[in-house]
């Protein structure tokens, strides 16, 4: 099929893209095209797999189908009927779920930092949660390689987890990014200007220079931000790999020896009419994000897995996490005019580790946010439930504010969890998902320590005033890889444990979170996943279940 | 604690020349194609016009530059948008919207005696603040919670309308779309070139920048 897409101001991805039948038994059939999905079908087709990766949603053409409004942007959302409880019930859609191809990249801040050393081993250090069944020395290389590839810009030197450089230079701070870095200096904190961000300065390749318009949340216009959809998408196409929008999984069909045969989906035409597909593959990888992921699996049953597919573990759809992340605000004397320039470009890592001297364990980051009007009309309401004049009183001072996001570590709890809601079916007649979310003790008292910090930040910067409103960013966890087929869903080269030639691999696969935005771990698992599979797949490895490895061996 | 016109020189609109033709689309679309009514009914409309006033009170501007907010609510109950998720705890959107509409009437009646759209502001302003509180008399209260109604239906959805609305940027100094143009000027809060500058308020002199 002939593609014609902008994927910047001056990029149109216009070619021929090698399309496949469902009947034909394609060696990879991938759901999701996000930063694991995406990065996953970029990789098997440079290894000269054939590859067909099925997205719900569609192509975002950045001329026409992006605009520079916040209200007018819903479409680059997962807005399909999720039902959401539990004491601090999670909203979905906008903040945290992209349906479309790239995924919620298209959306995302685009802040890229690496999780630390420590984040892969806090049974150990912290007594809590579990222990990675790898190390960061594994997923070190593939960081290196997505750095390159998304890009990551920073600083030459990043002082936090393992010390390490930036490949690319960082834009120059907005006005109300600066006042984090100010705040800091003034307290003393470490913090970098510029911190890990996904947009260079300066053009690269295809895509231009970034114009400082701020929009990056709404999907950006201009290609300078780095989204799985210009970074990995058309190298993919380049290579074979046929992506397949309009597309929604729904089933797993497995053969008599308990084997993924490939996908059922449902395609949506042109002209708005569902059909009922099926890809045939050799090997099926699940990449639809944390709760997607774990829906298709608990919506796949069978008389050999009447508890839905890759889940004798009865832990499909367990140990949900999503980040703590308040948005703390001042207000300022002076002019800030915040809507300027990306809200990722400073950051501090400082608090991110455990402190004997805190009465919780982990930590948290701070980071810049920029809330456009909305947003910012958002934060203001759900703070006190103000109205009238007192609303748009503070509504005129959004100029004012400068706000910084504390993102925090949320430890993993079985009972936060995604499972089918026993009644409600979405517009396919699939079984909604139920979202069910509660804060813990820890996770409570890191939240508070979080906002205390990033108000004595603001103060220090100048703020005359603070406010608070607590928010929640990022999914993970619910196909939770371990050491073996009791305490997890998929091993540590993201492999179901139950059926050898079936994947999860996105951001359900983390065990732990740590205080660092998801996305670049979940592509450089990805892209360790790829390495794994071009060497196995060939040697008949993905015909038998794998073995539980030795805990703390690898 | 008063509103004044702090950006009396902003104009977004007049800058659409400079906006992309998407955007242009979107936004000039909500400025001059108000949609009709379609879900409500008469009362209901009356009410919700009624509460979009006191959430958001527009009677200090000239009546040109006044935003509409309850058509565009009307008009999502119409095409049943949904937003991603639902709390447990609450109806789909237009349900929350109808229960709370009529749970406006049932505090106005137990605290005035009358229902809400006719009563006088101040009293309205009461009905509001004790909703707000979070248990507010009213059956309908008892199965609708009163404050996620307050907060996620009825502020957020007026709100997200009335800041969609180039007039409302011209009062808080947002750019509004910014592409293909984009920003130059980064630091210290400055203003570009085509945008306005705020006034101190009345009585006032340039103590802010």
């Amino acid at each position: 099929m002939r593609l014609h897409v902008h994927l910047s101001s001056n990029w149109v991805l216009d070619r021929e893209m090698r399309e496949y039948s469902p009947d034909e038994e394609v060696d990879f059939c991938i759901v999701g095209t996000g930063a694991g999905g995406g990065v996953l079908a970029q990789r098997l087709a440079r290894y000269g797999f054939s590859v067909v990766a099925l997205e719900a949603g569609p192509w975002h053409d950045s001329e026409t189908d992006m605009v520079s409004d916040e209200a007018g942007s819903s479409r680059l959302y997962w807005n399909d009927l999720r039902i959401t409880g539990g004491r601090e019930p999670l909203e979905l859609g906008a903040n945290n779920s992209g349906r479309g191809v790239g995924g919620s990249t298209v959306h995302y801040a685009a802040f890229c930092p690496r999780f630390h050393p420590s984040d892969f081993r806090v049974r150990t250090l912290d007594g809590v949660a579990v222990d990675w069944p790898i190390s960061y020395d594994d997923l070190e290389p593939y960081y290196v390689q997505m750095e390159q590839e998304y890009p990551v810009s920073g600083p030459a030197y990043y002082p936090w987890g393992k010390p390490h450089g930036y490949p690319y230079t960082p834009l120059q701070a907005g006005t109300a990014g600066q006042k984090l870095i100010e705040g800091c200096v003034k307290l003393g904190i470490p913090v970098v200007a510029g911190g890990p961000v996904a947009i260079p300065a300066g053009a690269f390749g295809k895509r231009p220079h970034c114009i400082m318009r701020g929009f990056c949340l709404l999907g950006c216009k201009v290609g300078a931000k780095s989204s799985i959809l210009v970074s990995h998408i058309p190298d993919a196409i380049e290579h074979g790999a046929e992506i397949r929008a309009q597309c929604m999984a729904y089933e797993i069909p497995i053969d008599g020896e308990g084997r993924a045969i490939g996908v059922r989906y449902y395609e949506t035409d042109a002209q708005g009419r569902i059909h009922d597909r099926q890809q045939r593959a050799k090997a099926v990888v699940v990449a639809g994000y944390a709760i997607e992921s774990p829906r298709l699996l608990l919506n796949s049953t069978s008389s050999r897995f009447p508890h839905g597919l890759a889940n004798s573990s009865g832990l499909v759809g367990k140990f949900l996490m999503a980040q703590a992340a308040p948005v703390v605000w001042g207000r300022f004397e002076e002019l800030i005019r915040q809507y300027k320039a990306p809200p990722a470009c400073a950051c501090s890592e400082e608090f991110y580790e455990t402190d004997p001297r805190n009465d919780f364990v982990r930590g948290y980051s701070l980071q810049t946010v920029a809330p456009l009007p909305i947003a910012m009309a958002h934060l203001i309401v759900d703070e006190d439930g103000r109205f009238g004049e007192e609303l748009v009183v503070a509504m005129q001072e959004y100029n004012h504010y400068a706000a910084i996001g504390v993102l925090g570590e949320i430890l993993p709890d079985e009972r936060n969890a995604v499972t089918l809601h026993p009644i409600f079916r979405d517009q396919y007649g699939i079984p909604v998902p139920y979202v069910h979310f509660n804060l813990f003790e820890n996770d409570q008292k890191l939240l508070r320590a979080g906002i205390r910090r990033a108000e004595e930040v603001l103060q220090a910067a100048g703020a005359v005033e603070t406010h608070a409103v607590h928010r929640y960013a990022h999914l993970v966890g619910t196909c939770r890889m371990g050491f073996s087929p009791s305490d997890s869903v998929v091993d540590q080269w993201c492999r179901s444990w139950d059926v050898p030639n079936l994947f999860v691999c996105d951001g359900s696969v983390l065990p732990t979170q740590g205080s660092a935005n998801p996305a670049l771990t979940i592509s450089a698992l990805a892209a360790r996943t790829a390495d794994w599979l071009r060497q196995a797949a060939p040697r008949g490895e993905l015909a038998q279940r794998p073995v539980a490895a030795r805990r703390g061996g690898r | 604690m008063t509103i004044w016109n702090r950006y009396p020189d902003s104009d977004i609109l007049a800058q659409r020349g400079h906006w992309d033709d998407a955007t242009r689309r979107v936004v000039l679309d909500r400025v001059y194609n108000v949609p009709p009514f379609r879900t409500l009914n008469p009362h209901e409309r009356e009410t919700l016009e009624a509460l979009c006033d006191r959430v958001i009170p527009q009677d200090w501007k000239p009546a040109e530059r006044r935003v509409p907010i309850a058509p565009w609510i009307d008009q999502n109950m119409s095409q049943s948008a949904v937003e991603g998720f639902r709390f447990e705890d609450m109806p789909p959107n237009t349900e929350a919207w109808r229960q709370g509409l009529a749970g406006l009437d049932q505090t106005a009646q137990a605290l005035f005696g009358q229902q809400f759209a006719v009563l006088p502001p101040e009293q309205q302003d009461q009905v509001l603040h004790t909703i707000r509180g979070g248990s507010p008399p009213g059956e309908i209260w008892r199965r609708l919670p009163a404050s996620r109604w307050w907060r996620y239906v009825a502020l957020r959805q007026i709100t997200g309308v009335y800041y969609a609305h180039p007039y409302a940027w011209d009062e808080i100094g947002f750019g509004g779309p910014a592409y293909p143009r984009g920003y130059f000027a980064l630091n210290f809060g400055a203003p570009e070139p085509w945008e306005a500058r705020e006034v101190p308020p009345p009585g006032r002199n340039g103590a802010r920048r």
